[in-house]
């Protein structure tokens, strides 16, 4: 049992070990910042996640104690990660393309950086 | 208690003519008024006591562990200056009401001359000499307010700056000397030191003190060579000067050596001091006064010279020369004080008080006339009056002095004194009354009403009286006066008109007749004095303070001229100096414990500091890297504390960061993008050799002590929590138990910061910043979508459990890792979210509380938890905590601690914000529009038009 748990608990941190790394060098490799963008949003997520699957393993299997705390931990980072990430992409487009160079939205509403200084038609509708 | 109430009065009575002046200027003049009169009413309860030769004192113990206590007593000395103090102070109130015109500030003026005549009252009624020095300072504060009242006036600030520099250095000096001799005799009461002649006059420092307690005396009461401030603050409106020049704040100095006289006098250094002094005194300001055109410069050097009488008198050391002073110092406030009252009268009416444009007024101005004649000859000399009777004893004392050796020498130049005297009080007279009516006056003069002249007739009928029957009006008074001033028994005199034909008699003769002589050839005299080239003392002084300020200013700009590099530069160069100093002039053995050994984490953690720090010297150009790198530098501060075991101040410290960076990034916004220049190479390897050496030299003293064992308050704290405090953080008890006193003064620090933050916006937006903020363009096009849907979701998803942590940790603070300062950011932060997602002006329509409010809220709660232990009878801050039991929930602990930590938790949550809306004012003048909407997209359909178009 203690074995078992104790090879599901490693291969969990290796797997988030090996997002982490990935991310990291997709940090650095990447040839862009859009794309950029890609490489931490796996480090924070997967990588981070398997991290915090181990613990709560690890803490029910061996130490018989459970905890909230890791599920709050991912929650928060779910929550903030595409926002920070959002983030970044708007002050990308905001600095560096140009509206002309976008494509289309296929909506009757313009990219939501450069159309909506003052909301006057936003349907609102929401496509994510 | 009586005699501290005589002092508080008046200060407390301050309070009233600001609010009393709503109901016009009588009704502040009344409340004026009958603050006085009640201070004189408790006065005058105790003269039965002091004319009976008792000694009333009060005690209350204030701070007895550095001999600073409130203790007053009053006897014939202090009675006779309380009297005049209280008793003129109340004509000078009725003159005042009428003197001021409509467009003064009349409340003000009452509310300053109450202040300064509790300062003065304190002054004579001080039993305790510190206490005396306090209020010494007192008078020449509210007399600096007093002489600058027409604020308008340059002459009138100059004036008024230039008596609380000369008299105010007098008073540093005399504390001093003050301090000497309270530790000469070991004790600062004076009752005490009154006892102590012989050891004091026997101890070394008995010069200096004298010399030092003279100084002040001497400034304050005007005498050569600082006798220039005085003429200067006659720009005051005439009752300041009636009452501050002729009865008080003048007199103090005389008070203070008539008060000492017992103790300092009698000995050579004594005698030739201050008499001398005096001497020169009294001439120089006699001579002066007789060539000025100003009425009030002219009573203002006859003020000097009759002062320097008085102090003429106090230095002869002898106890008729006492009797004399005390006599002419009741005199001299009667008839000077008319004297200036008459003076403003003629200025009121004619709207001149330049002798020069003035003349005949006699039939014009009948009342003011006859005030001012019986007046002016008092202080000429003029039997029956009662300037004649002192003049005559101090004439007579002067008589019989020898003055190093030469018989001749005083009684001289006392007569020349005299003679002068009667000369200026006859010009008085003559040029201003007498003589033909003119027609260019600037004003047609008349009599004032009854309001204006009463308080100086009332005057000139006890100059009346006291000179027709001296010993059955003053006599009682003067006799207890001077058994104070002299501590002993009274030597033998008489207050009468005729002592028969006498040295004194002759005198007196000279003076009168060359006095007249004098008045005679005044005009060729005139032109002599305009001619003969003099010091002016203004000029002199102007450019003496200015010199001083110059050097102040140059060596302060050397120190820290407004860089905050050069200030950095000094204080760290001070600082590893006086640490090298300490190294090399003491042993040094390398420290002995034992390290730890190094683990891969805090080498990362290290490395990554490192870079950090230094990746910021490198970009530090720009300022949005520089800002995150800080951030970088912060957070591995945080993660270094939870590593050595600190949660506390990791929660602060990571809070903190938080904070700051999201303030600052706020005011970036407003800073140019690059930094403006750098230092030159040279000075950029300076500061670099600074900050080197602060550096390593901060690391080795640090690692010296990790090296060693030692023990510190800590253990303390460890121990005493849980059993003392009830708490099992030992941080937060330390907060808010041990050190609660500190929390409390740190909390008052961080409102004031608060609220200096939005005073300082506020000055900027009214200034130049303002205007170049409002023409201010951005370096970028504004982004659409400022306020995106999805920030403000969460924003609001995260608002009630960013809340729930708070008071989660508030609650368990005392416990566990928090309290109510990281409460009060993790609050703040959650609030400043809400203010970033939806703008500052949506949020702000949607505050309810008032962040100056919530800051002056919390800091009242501290307050009131602090008096809450003094009902308990236990020191202030004292918490107590106590255990409860509410069925189902377990035992919790409650400790009044934590009223003070809601305190601390209101304030932080307050100043943070505070601090945020003023950076939002600035944003706003900027041209940042407003939202009415949470965020930018809106959600639900617009409501199509009835007319479409």
């Amino acid at each position: 049992m203690t074995l078992v748990s104790e090879i599901a608990i490693s291969v969990l941190l290796v797997i988030g070990g090996v997002f982490g790394l990935v991310g990291s060098y997709g940090l650095l490799k990447l040839p862009d910042t859009m794309s950029r963008l890609h490489a931490p949003t796996k480090a924070s997520t997967l990588g981070i996640g398997g991290v915090l699957l181990a613990s709560i393993l690890h803490f029910a299997l061996i130490e018989q104690k459970y905890t909230v705390e890791e599920i709050l931990v991912t929650i928060f980072l779910f929550i903030t990660a595409p926002i920070s990430t959002h983030f970044l992409a708007k002050a990308w487009l905001h600095r560096n393309a140009r509206p002309e160079d976008l494509p289309e939205t296929g909506t009757d509403c313009g990219w939501i950086g450069y159309d909506l200084a003052e909301p006057k038609e936003a349907e609102g509708t929401e496509s994510d | 208690m009586s005699l501290a109430l005589i002092a508080a009065l008046p200060f407390l009575g301050a309070l009233l003519p600001g609010l009393m002046i709503r109901g016009g200027r009588d009704a502040a003049a009344w409340v004026t008024g009958a603050v006085s009169a009640l201070a004189l009413l408790l006065l005058m309860t105790h003269a039965p006591a002091v004319f009976r030769g008792e000694i009333v004192q009060t005690r209350i113990d204030w701070l007895p562990t550095l001999g600073l206590n409130v203790t007053f007593f009053l006897d014939g000395l202090g009675f006779l200056f309380a009297g005049l103090i209280l008793g003129i102070g109340l004509l000078i109130i009725l003159y005042a009401r009428f003197y001021l015109s409509k467009d003064d500030p009349m409340g003000q003026f009452y509310a300053y001359l109450l202040l300064f005549q509790g300062a003065m009252v304190g002054i004579v009624l001080s039993d305790n000499v510190l206490l005396l020095l306090v209020f010494w300072e007192l008078t020449s504060l509210s007399s600096f307010l007093l002489i600058g009242y027409w604020k308008h006036l340059p002459e009138g600030r100059q004036g008024a700056r230039m008596a609380l520099a000369v008299t105010g250095m007098g008073g540093l000096a005399m504390i001093a000397g003050m301090l000497i001799l309270g530790d000469i005799v070991g004790s600062y009461d004076l009752t005490v030191i009154l006892q102590n002649r012989a050891i004091i006059q026997a101890s070394p420092l008995y010069l200096p003190a004298l010399l030092l307690i003279l100084l002040g005396a001497f400034t304050k009461s005007a005498q050569f060579p600082f006798h220039f401030w005085l003429p200067h603050a006659m720009a005051a409106p005439t009752p300041v000067s009636a009452y501050l020049h002729s009865a008080t704040m003048v007199k103090a100095g005389l008070f203070l050596m008539a008060r000492l006289w017992p103790v300092l006098s009698g000995t050579p250094e004594w005698f030739y001091i201050v008499a001398t002094t005096g001497l020169i005194t009294m001439l120089v300001g006699a001579k002066i006064a007789l060539f000025k055109d100003d009425l009030k410069a002219l009573l203002a050097f006859s003020t000097v010279s009759h002062l320097g009488l008085i102090t003429f008198l106090l230095g002869l050391g002898t106890r008729i020369g006492a009797v004399a002073a005390v006599f002419h110092i009741l005199n001299h406030a009667t008839f000077k004080a008319a004297l200036f009252m008459t003076a403003g009268i003629v200025d009121h009416s004619a709207h001149t008080r330049d002798i020069g444009r003035l003349g005949g007024l006699r039939s014009l101005m009948p009342v003011t006339f006859t005030i001012a004649l019986i007046a002016a000859l008092s202080m000429a000399g003029i039997p029956p009056l009662n300037g004649f009777l002192s003049k005559e004893m101090m004439l007579e004392e002067a008589a019989h002095t020898v003055w190093a050796g030469s018989a001749w020498f005083l009684p001289v130049l006392a007569t020349i004194g005299a003679l002068f005297s009667a000369a200026y009080s006859f010009r008085y007279i003559a040029h201003v009354f007498l003589g033909p009516k003119r027609t260019d006056y600037p004003h047609e003069p008349h009599d004032p009403g009854i309001g204006l002249w009463v308080a100086p007739a009332f005057l000139t009928v006890l100059v009346v009286l006291i000179g027709a029957f001296p010993a059955l009006i003053a006599g009682p008074l003067v006799a207890i006066t001077s058994g104070a001033v002299t501590g002993g028994a009274l030597p033998d005199y008489t207050l009468k008109l005729w002592h028969g034909v006498t040295p004194a008699l002759f005198m007196s003769l000279i003076a009168v007749v060359g006095g007249a002589a004098i008045l005679a050839l005044h005009r060729p005299l005139a032109r002599l004095w305009n001619i003969t080239p003099r010091p002016e003392a203004k000029a002199i002084f102007d450019a003496l303070v200015g010199g001083l300020a110059r050097a102040a200013l140059a060596f302060t700009d050397r120190l820290h001229n407004g860089a905050l590099s050069r200030y950095l530069a000094v204080m760290a160069l001070v600082t590893t100096l006086a640490g090298f100093a300490a190294f090399f002039s003491g042993t040094h053995a390398p420290g002995l414990r034992v390290t730890l050994p190094l683990s891969p984490v805090p080498v990362l953690g290290w490395i990554l500091l490192m870079a950090a720090s230094l990746a910021l010297v490198v970009y530090y150009h720009q300022r949005l890297l520089a800002l995150v790198l800080v951030g970088v530098v912060g957070l591995i501060v945080s993660i270094g504390f939870v590593y050595l075991s600190a949660p506390d101040l990791a929660l602060t410290q990571i809070s903190v960061e938080v904070v700051s960076v999201l303030l600052m990034l706020l005011a970036l916004n407003f800073l140019p993008r690059d930094t403006a220049r750098d230092s030159p190479p040279l000075r950029r390897l300076r500061d670099l050799v600074i900050a080197g050496a602060a550096g390593l030299g901060t690391g080795s003293l640090i690692y010296a002590i990790m090296t060693r064992d030692f023990s510190t308050i800590s253990d303390f704290h460890v121990a005493n929590a849980l059993p003392g405090a009830g708490g099992h953080n030992i941080v937060n008890v330390i907060i808010v138990d041990f050190r609660a006193f500190d929390t409390y003064g740190e909390i008052i620090v961080l409102g004031i910061a608060a609220l200096v933050i939005y005073a300082l916006t506020e000055a900027l937006l009214g200034g130049p910043a303002g205007r170049r903020l409002a023409e201010w363009k951005r370096a970028e096009a504004v982004a659409g979508d400022r306020h995106p849907l999805l920030l403000v979701v969460v924003g609001r998803l995260m608002l009630p459990i960013v809340l729930v942590v708070g008071i989660d940790l508030f609650l368990r603070g005392h416990n566990a890792p928090g309290g109510g300062f990281i409460a009060g950011l993790v609050v703040a932060i959650a609030l400043l979210l809400q203010y970033m997602a939806s703008g500052f002006a949506w949020a702000e329509q949607r505050r309810r509380y008032n962040y100056h409010g919530m800051i002056g809220f919390g800091i009242l709660l501290a307050t009131l938890t602090g008096l809450g232990s003094w009902i308990a009878g236990v020191p202030f801050l004292t918490s107590s905590f106590g255990y409860f039991r509410i069925p189902p929930f377990e035992k919790f602990e409650l400790a009044t601690a934590m009223i003070l930590d809601l305190g601390v938790f209101l304030t932080v949550v307050g100043a943070v914000m505070l601090a945020l809306w003023s950076l939002s004012r600035l944003a706003r003048r900027t041209g940042e529009t407003l939202n009415t909407e949470p965020m930018d997209v809106r959600l639900t359909k617009p409501q199509p038009e009835p007319e479409g178009e």
